[in-house]
């Protein structure tokens, strides 16, 4: 699929930079993210140490290496990135941007062009190289489509991640990201969205009163419970956004009748370090390891979130035990077992809208959930229509890469970013868009919002929440009496 | 004149095939080595091997990646690595060549085929290059040696079709034929040196890349000891 070039008048709408021309002057930093106070000074130094830290104590070097003698130019991934495709800026082209990397991971960490660079006597990393590198690598999404059009098979996505790990390291990286990721490392609260834990309980019981009244089904969100099989980690911003993904992930374990709980030490399933730094990364998801084991669960469950699965279920075996790490599922993997063994029956006639699926790439990209969700909507939904491309191939919603969150950045996201991807719907023409992603879904409601598209965007959950139906046994016949004894 | 011929195909050629195996050896030993550390490193030991694989073999046959990105290149590319492959292997001149010192053989082009596809390897070549200095987003990412690549690798092509299969004088000849062979040589001698060394890294891009994302325990008290980070705030 390809769009067309976005307008001059609209570029500078998306280009607009929130940040005020004295912060930018004394951050010598035109980006359009705001970024908290740090040492401006001496940057290319700091810049070249800290890269070398990371090279000395990860495994980075091989890539790089690989790439560069690799690279082809051969110009597919132009062709290939929503980003590029919608600026028509030739310095977004995804090959270009890498280029920004390898350029002085060449100059000063190989034999030749150390040596080149001292007989020549040019390349020396500088200043403005480190800003063009600021801007460019949060312009990428890291939805890594243009991997799978790489036949040299260079990682844009892995160049882009390293870079602003780097850029992360001299203070460079987004507020958003490093005051939320502060507050769930060292706040009160220990998660991104700040939500104290008795502001959850008192939310949870809300929510299971308005199950009941819906459904007349003591849906339950359990808490705390040692030894269950499922400990939950949803993105937590969940709990204040998307509480009928949550209800229809209750009503689902309500159904099959296993047991899952959520923590009371910690709750929360994002995790930014993929978006910019590979140490907080690995603090983040030993956070979940720690939980789950101190209520003795079996599994880890991650809520609809592609990052958050990702990151757990790639990264709790590398940075907590290997083989013996905790299984770690996605929550659309269990529902659809509990539907395959049938302890899931759905209305087929609740949805009658057009339906079509999003696939988040966090998911899709290395095809690990691509056609399970596809199966229940399809079981369900009258209506359902495939957009192409789809499953590994898809396009990114435009908030990938924890851009999403960086909320001044949001004219960028649903005019360039998500440009593509708005096309995609408009043609697609559904009336529901289902992105089981709290990342996609706070993108995507922006963008059909900014963009005039008439198209609800929800989860996968919310529709089953809608759908399902429950066993006689635990519909409450007397809804009015039983609540009086509880009283 | 004769000598020159005979040094340049002879010692000279054996010296820069030898330099072409040992440096496209030590790219490949580079890149085990480095994979093997890495794996060594890492907890996380499982690889997605079917992925990786039917990755690896969708873009060393690449029929199903042409309709994807840029269709009238990428034909354009195939035919020309056809013809960059076949050509040079099978042509029975070479072989010819290989049996006289070395005393193998293996199957020859027909005489119509090494005909056809040199051509067709000049023009797809030509039409690489041309395409990259006209396509905008190309150009833009082009080092020099994507521009000379193409071209360098025409002069083999065309002087060796000049002296097969145009009646020419022997001076031209033997002036043409040693232009054949040093360009060849230098071919040989650059290969894994520049962007070319893609001929026996690209099985292996895929693997790597998967590796990549694996990233090794503990490396965040580790780092921040180097950068005298230890006890920072977030
Ligand atoms: C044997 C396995 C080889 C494979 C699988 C391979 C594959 C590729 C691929 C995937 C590209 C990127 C362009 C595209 O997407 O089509 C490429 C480009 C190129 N290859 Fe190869 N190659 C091989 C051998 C060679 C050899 C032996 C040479 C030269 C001696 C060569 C010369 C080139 C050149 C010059 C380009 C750049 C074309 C351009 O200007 O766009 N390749 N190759
Ligand atoms: S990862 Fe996505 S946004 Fe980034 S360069 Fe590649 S295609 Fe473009």
């Amino acid at each position: 699929m390809i769009t067309t070039q976005i307008t001059t008048e609209e570029k500078g709408k998306a280009f607009k930079s929130q940040r005020k021309p004295e912060v930018i002057d004394k951050q010598k930093l035109n980006v359009r993210y705001h970024i908290e106070d740090f040492d401006v000074n001496d940057r290319p130094r700091r810049f070249l140490e800290s890269f070398a830290a990371i090279l000395k104590h990860s495994n980075y070097k091989i890539a790089l290496d690989h790439f560069i003698r690799m690279s082809a130019k051969c110009s597919r991934c132009a062709v290939t990135c929503q980003v590029y495709q919608a600026t028509g800026d030739l310095k977004d082209i995804p090959c270009y941007r890498t280029e920004l990397l390898l350029k002085v991971y060449r100059r000063h960490f190989t034999v030749g062009g150390m040596l080149k660079g001292r007989l020549v006597g040019i390349g020396y990393l500088t200043d403005g190289d480190i800003q063009e590198m600021a801007e460019s690598f949060w312009n990428c999404t890291a939805c890594r489509r243009c991997v799978n059009d790489c036949p040299s098979g260079i990682d844009h996505g892995l160049v882009t991640h390293l870079g602003r790990y780097i850029l992360s390291e001299i203070g460079i990286a987004p507020k958003a990201l490093v005051v939320s990721t502060r507050e769930q490392l060292e706040g009160a609260t220990g998660n991104t969205s700040a939500i104290p834990l008795p502001a959850l309980i008192d939310s949870l019981e809300f929510l299971e009163e308005e199950m009941f009244d819906e459904k007349t089904v003591h849906i339950k969100f359990p808490l705390d419970v040692k030894n269950a099989d499922y400990v939950f980690f949803p993105a937590v911003s969940d709990f204040l956004m998307e509480a009928d993904t949550l209800m229809g992930i209750a009503a689902v374990f309500t159904a099959t009748g296993d047991s899952w709980t959520t923590g009371k030490g910690y709750f929360d399933g994002i995790n930014y370090g993929l978006f910019y730094s590979d140490r907080i990364l690995e603090r983040v998801v030993k956070k979940i390891d720690v939980e789950t084991r101190r209520l003795k669960g079996k599994n880890v469950l991650i809520g609809e979130c592609g990052h958050a699965s990702r990151t757990a279920k790639y990264y709790l075996p590398g940075y907590c035990g290997g083989k013996d790490a905790l299984p770690v599922i996605n929550i659309m993997e269990y529902t659809h077992k509990a539907w395959k063994e049938g302890k899931l029956k759905l209305d087929p006639n609740v949805i009658r809208e057009k339906v079509a699926y999003h696939d988040p790439c966090n998911l899709a990209r290395q095809k690990w959930i691509i056609d399970k969700p596809r199966e229940i909507l399809k079981s369900f939904c009258k209506n359902y229509i495939e957009m192409a491309p789809r499953g590994e191939d898809n396009i990114c919603c435009g908030g990938g890469g924890g851009t999403v969150s960086i909320d001044e950045i949001r004219p960028y996201r649903t005019t360039i970013g998500g440009k593509l991807k708005a096309d995609q719907i408009r043609n697609a023409g559904c009336e529901i868009l289902v992105a089981p992603c709290a990342n996609c879904k706070k993108q995507l409601k922006e963008l059909v919002e900014d963009q005039g598209i008439e198209c609800e965007v929800i989860g996968l959950h919310d529709l089953i929440y809608k759908a399902i139906i429950f066993d006689k046994s635990l519909i409450v016949e007397n809804k009015e009496e039983e609540a009086k004894e509880e009283e | 004149m004769d000598q020159w011929l005979e040094f340049t195909r002879g010692p000279l050629f054996r010296l820069c095939f030898v330099i072409m195996i040992l440096g496209l050896l030590r790219i490949l030993i580079l890149d085990f080595i480095g994979a093997v550390k890495l794996y060594r490193s890492v907890a996380d030991k499982t690889i997605p091997w079917k992925l990786v694989l039917s990755r690896t073999l969708q873009w060393l046959f690449p029929i199903k990646k042409i309709g994807r990105s840029r269709p009238v290149y990428s034909v354009i590319s195939i035919l020309f690595h056809i013809g960059l492959l076949i050509v040079p292997i099978f042509l029975f001149a070479h072989v010819k060549l290989w049996e006289s010192s070395v005393g193998t053989s293996w199957i020859t082009l027909p005489f119509a085929a090494a005909y056809v596809l040199t051509l067709s390897t000049v023009a797809f070549g030509l039409l690489l290059f041309l395409g990259r200095v006209f396509n905008k987003s190309s150009s833009f990412i082009s080092r020099k040696q994507d521009y000379i690549w193409p071209l360098l690798l025409l002069i083999p092509f065309l002087t060796g079709f000049i002296c097969a299969h145009l009646n020419i004088s022997p001076a031209f000849y033997s002036f043409t034929m040693l232009i054949h062979i040093l360009t060849g040589n230098m071919i040989f001698v650059l290969i894994p040196f520049t962007k070319i060394a893609h001929c026996v890294l690209m099985p292996f891009s895929q693997i790597i890349n998967t590796l990549a994302w694996k990233f090794p325990p503990d490396t965040d008290k580790a780092i921040c000891k180097t950068l005298n980070k230890e006890g920072v705030p977030v």
